[in-house]
């Protein structure tokens, strides 16, 4: 049995983050150069963007036990503030971006009511108010959103900067997690996952806590839905609100582990990779499959590779965060 | 606005309001017997259309004639699925979260497994009723001086209602005079108390899940008759569908689902009617989100806060 | 002196709780209870199981809204808070089933109970350290609450209740399923904190260790209560020994 004093733990704690801001920096030379070494573009900022959505989807599910299924909905808010607001409003995407950040953490307000329903409920409005929001977009006089259209706004942008936008969001969604494991919010939101109304009972406002999770997922969220407009230059409501947006982030997330800050970003290298390699050989058969992992993830790996890996070796839960 | 499309706008409120009682009541046997909300429902009813498109082009099969093959075929399925998925759900850390995941994961492979075989375009279904209408009354003078206005419903539409209440009275019967019938009710009502009496939990549940998915096949076929031309992703607006008229009638309670289906299938056909278009889609969600806010347990009492 | 006021509560009573009910549907779980708990004493509630005893508890701690009646803490009216409320308000508990954080390390239990304190977390780790030690579970303090036997959930829960630090402490069935041993711990335990000055309200159907603990016990039986008293009264109490034998 570890018999660890709390020196022990200090330095295991240490080492552990050494690793992983090295890890960090080693991430951000190598996507940074990606642009200047005319590498594949488009592959590393898809990486970049489903670590971050997974990230984010991890804030709110991995640490407080929600299900968003409509999490797509910050996503495609995201999107449209920020394509509108550069090819309607025509500002810079530098104040564009920010912008659809807020929006997202303002839908996710709006939506706040919904985190006091209980499972079922709330997994069903969540999904349908994504649902209606892609409809919103979808009726809403062209010269906004551009109708079932959707709007473009490539020329002006420049896919690099969009490029780099995602590079910081990255780096600042990986730095909020591997906050939120230490924070004493993290500890909350996590003493809610496993128990809320024991969590309640030890004097931890619960309602307020997940807020908190729910905003700080939201924002991430609808930054990646912004630069994602910023890099690729086009949109429409149907991808943009796409319930695959949705798909792709919860099994990333949970592929990896839900709970654990490393879960997803392993969960979405890995399936990254393996989804480009299902897309280029059958494309038809993609979601089928997609499908299909998140089946066999659930029955077979419901706590993810890292997750797994923790309950089976709890040992290595001192060298994995 | 003329007194015609009135009367067409009730006659499609029963109609419609009847599919969609039958697609609540099946989504409520799983809520309150498993606690699953099936996301796939949507795709399960698409897949009963399909049913009946393939019986139809393949061997010239009327739906009518597929309807009972379809019941039969989906409830063997339906059974199956439930073994090979639902028991191993029970044993995760949070069964209920994972059964709405793993459901989802179902309906990506149904979608994408119908879109293949069928390719993503509608299909339409040329099967014919002779007459293909049939004309209920006449109004005098409907459209001014002398231009008469006769109100129609297509034969099949008539047909599909009349299965529809049959299938509706067979249920209720079902749950109220036969003892499986009794006991799955029971089970809505309390599921340790029917474990302590005896029955067989998972032979229970596999019954349940046979019957919804049965139904899921039959609403399908039904659906075809009705909208002869199928979608393979109009799935997720059905399941919405579906998804206001259980949290309008209650969750878990098939006969609340029976009520709040035609009260939807009415809302639907004259907020068509008296709305704009992009309005009138937009209604059913807002009775969604306003019910789940001001009357959270629907017609009948159940809570559901946190 | 009005009739009233000979009834109000004395202002230093920790608890008060007048004429509370809960229904489930039709069922009376809990129909008219009142008692007080005096600041330092030990109050046992028994009764059989479906009594009504865990109920009471979660009426307290808001868990559940009463349906009617008020619970008082050192006199203010508690009834209406929420959980988190009236943990701060200085109440705190263990659940019949051990309900304690089992994806997070015995220290961060521990810690859950802390997070709006100002101390500094080495502070609080050293005192979460502290009390893991006097439940005997300080070897495992970076395991994970799902690691731990039955036993140990219940040993947890105690050392995060201590963590917690309230005036009142409310133990449910803390002597279920656990083994002698760690049993005898257990009363050390409590025993201790009645000596610091802590109150608490244990409900038990082991009524060996209720008669050796409480200064005052009530006793339940569908939802009312049937006698209250001193120990002694209690175990002679002909309506309490018809609740137990009777049936
Ligand atoms: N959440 C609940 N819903 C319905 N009935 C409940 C609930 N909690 C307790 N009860 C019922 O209330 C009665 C008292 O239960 P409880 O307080 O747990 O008894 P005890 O702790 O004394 O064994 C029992 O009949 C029990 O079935
Ligand atoms: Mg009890």
């Amino acid at each position: 049995m570890s018999s660890l004093t709390s020196m022990d733990e200090a330095k295991a704690s240490r080492i552990r983050h050494t690793l992983w801001f090295g890890l960090i920096g080693v991430v951000v030379l190598w996507f940074g150069s990606i642009p200047i070494l005319d590498g594949n573009q488009s592959l590393y900022f898809s990486l970049m963007l489903w670590v971050t959505m997974a990230t984010s989807f991890n804030i709110i599910a991995g640490f407080t036990g929600y299900m968003p299924f409509g999490f797509v909905a910050f996503y495609g808010m995201g999107t449209y503030t920020a394509a509108i607001l550069v090819s309607i409003v025509k500002v810079s995407p530098y104040i564009a971006i920010p912008a659809s950040g807020l929006a997202g953490v303002l839908i996710a307000l709006l939506f706040a009511p919904t985190l006091r329903l209980g499972g079922i409920y709330f997994a069903i409005v969540s999904l349908s108010l994504a649902v209606i929001l892609q409809r919103i977009m979808g009726l809403a006089p062209e010269d906004i959103t551009g109708g079932s259209g959707g709007l473009n706004l490539g020329q002006h942008t420049v896919r690099e900067q969009g490029f780099y936008a995602m590079l910081i969001v990255l780096v600042a969604a990986l730095a909020t997690v591997t906050w939120l494991t230490r924070s004493r919010l993290g500890k909350a939101l996590r003493a809610i996952r496993d128990d809320a109304q024991a969590a309640d009972a030890m004097g931890i406002n619960v309602q307020r806590s997940r807020l908190y999770a729910w905003l700080l997922s939201a924002l991430f969220a609808s930054l990646c839905g912004g630069i994602q407009a910023w890099f690729t230059g086009a949109l429409d409501p149907v991808t943009a609100f796409d319930v695959l947006i949705t798909a792709k982030t919860v099994i990333y997330a949970m592929a990896g582990g839900l709970g654990t800050v490393t879960g997803p970003v392993i969960g979405t290298v890995i399936l990254v990779w393996v989804d480009e390699l299902i897309w280029r050989q059958f494309p038809v058969l993609n979601s089928f499959l997609l499908g299909l992992i998140i089946a066999l993830l659930i029955l077979f790996m419901p706590r993810g590779i890292i997750g797994t890996l923790m309950q089976k070796y709890p040992r290595c839960r001192r060298l994995i965060m | 606005m003329s007194e015609v499309l009135v009367w067409n706008a009730m006659i499609g409120g029963i109609v419609f309001g009847m599919v969609y009682a039958l697609i609540g009541c099946s989504l409520n046997v799983l809520a309150g017997v498993l606690r699953v909300i099936n996301f796939a429902h949507g795709e399960f009813i698409i897949a009963g259309s399909f049913f009946a498109y393939a019986l139809f082009t393949g061997l010239g099969l009327h739906p009518l004639l597929s309807l009972p093959i379809c019941a039969v075929a989906f409830f063997v399925a339906g059974r199956g699925l439930y073994y090979l998925l639902v028991p191993r759900l029970a044993r995760s850390d949070e069964p209920e979260t994972s059964s709405f995941l793993l459901m989802f994961g179902v309906s990506l492979m149904l979608i994408a497994a119908m879109t293949w075989i069928f390719e993503a375009d509608i299909r339409p279904l040329n099967f014919t009723f002779d007459p293909i209408n049939v004309t209920l009354f006449t109004i005098e003078n409907a459209y001014g001086e002398g231009r008469h206005g006769r109100v129609l419903i297509p034969t099949a539409r008539i047909v599909a209602l009349v299965i529809n209440l049959f299938i509706i009275v067979g249920l209720t019967w079902y749950f109220y005079r036969t003892l499986p019938g009794k006991a799955l009710r029971a089970a809505t009502m309390n599921r340790e108390a029917i474990q302590i009496v005896g029955i067989n939990i998972h032979r229970l549940s596999s019954m349940a899940f046979g019957l919804a998915t049965s139904l899921a096949g039959i609403t399908g076929v039904l659906l075809a008759l009705v909208i002869p031309s199928i979608d393979p992703n109009g799935g997720a607006d059905i399941a919405l569908i579906g998804f206001v008229v259980i949290v309008l009638g209650g969750l878990g309670h098939p006969v609340g689902a029976l009520f709040a289906g035609i009260i939807f299938g009415f809302v639907e056909q004259f907020s068509n009617l008296m709305l704009p278009q992009a309005a009138a889609q937009m209604v059913g969600f807002i009775i969604l989100v306003a019910v789940i806010f001001l009357k959270p347990s629907g017609l009948f009492g159940r809570s559901v806060l946190r | 002196m009005t009739a009233s006021h000979a009834v109000a509560a004395p202002a230093d009573a920790i608890l008060r709780i007048e004429g509370l009910v809960k229904r489930f549907g039709g069922l009376v779980a809990v129909d008219n209870v009142s008692f007080g708990l005096e600041r330092g004493d030990i109050l046992g509630i028994i009764g059989i199981n479906g009594a009504g005893k865990t109920t009471v508890m979660n009426c307290i701690n808001g868990i559940y809204h009463a349906d009617g009646g008020q619970i008082f803490c050192n006199g203010r009216n508690i009834t209406k808070l929420s959980p988190h409320a009236i943990a701060k308000a200085g109440i705190g508990r263990t659940f019949q089933v051990p309900r304690i954080f089992h994806r997070m390390t015995l220290i961060d239990n521990l810690l859950v109970t802390s997070l709006d304190s100002s101390e500094s977390d080495a502070v609080l780790i050293e005192r979460a350290e502290h009390f893991l030690e006097r439940v005997n579970l300080a070897e495992l303090r970076y395991n994970h609450g799902e690691e731990l036997s039955g036993g140990q959930q219940k040993l947890l829960e105690l050392a995060r209740v201590m963590m917690f630090d309230p005036a009142l402490i409310l133990l449910d069935e803390p002597f279920a399923g656990v083994n002698p041993s760690l049993c005898r711990l257990f009363i050390e335990r409590i025993q201790d904190l009645q000596r610091d000055g802590k109150s608490f309200a244990l409900v038990s159907h082991d009524l060996t260790s209720i008669y050796k603990l409480s200064n005052n016990i009530i006793v339940l039986n569908q939802g009312q209560v049937i006698a209250e008293g001193g120990v002694e009264d209690i175990k002679n109490d002909p309506a309490v020994i018809e609740a137990y034998l009777g049936q």
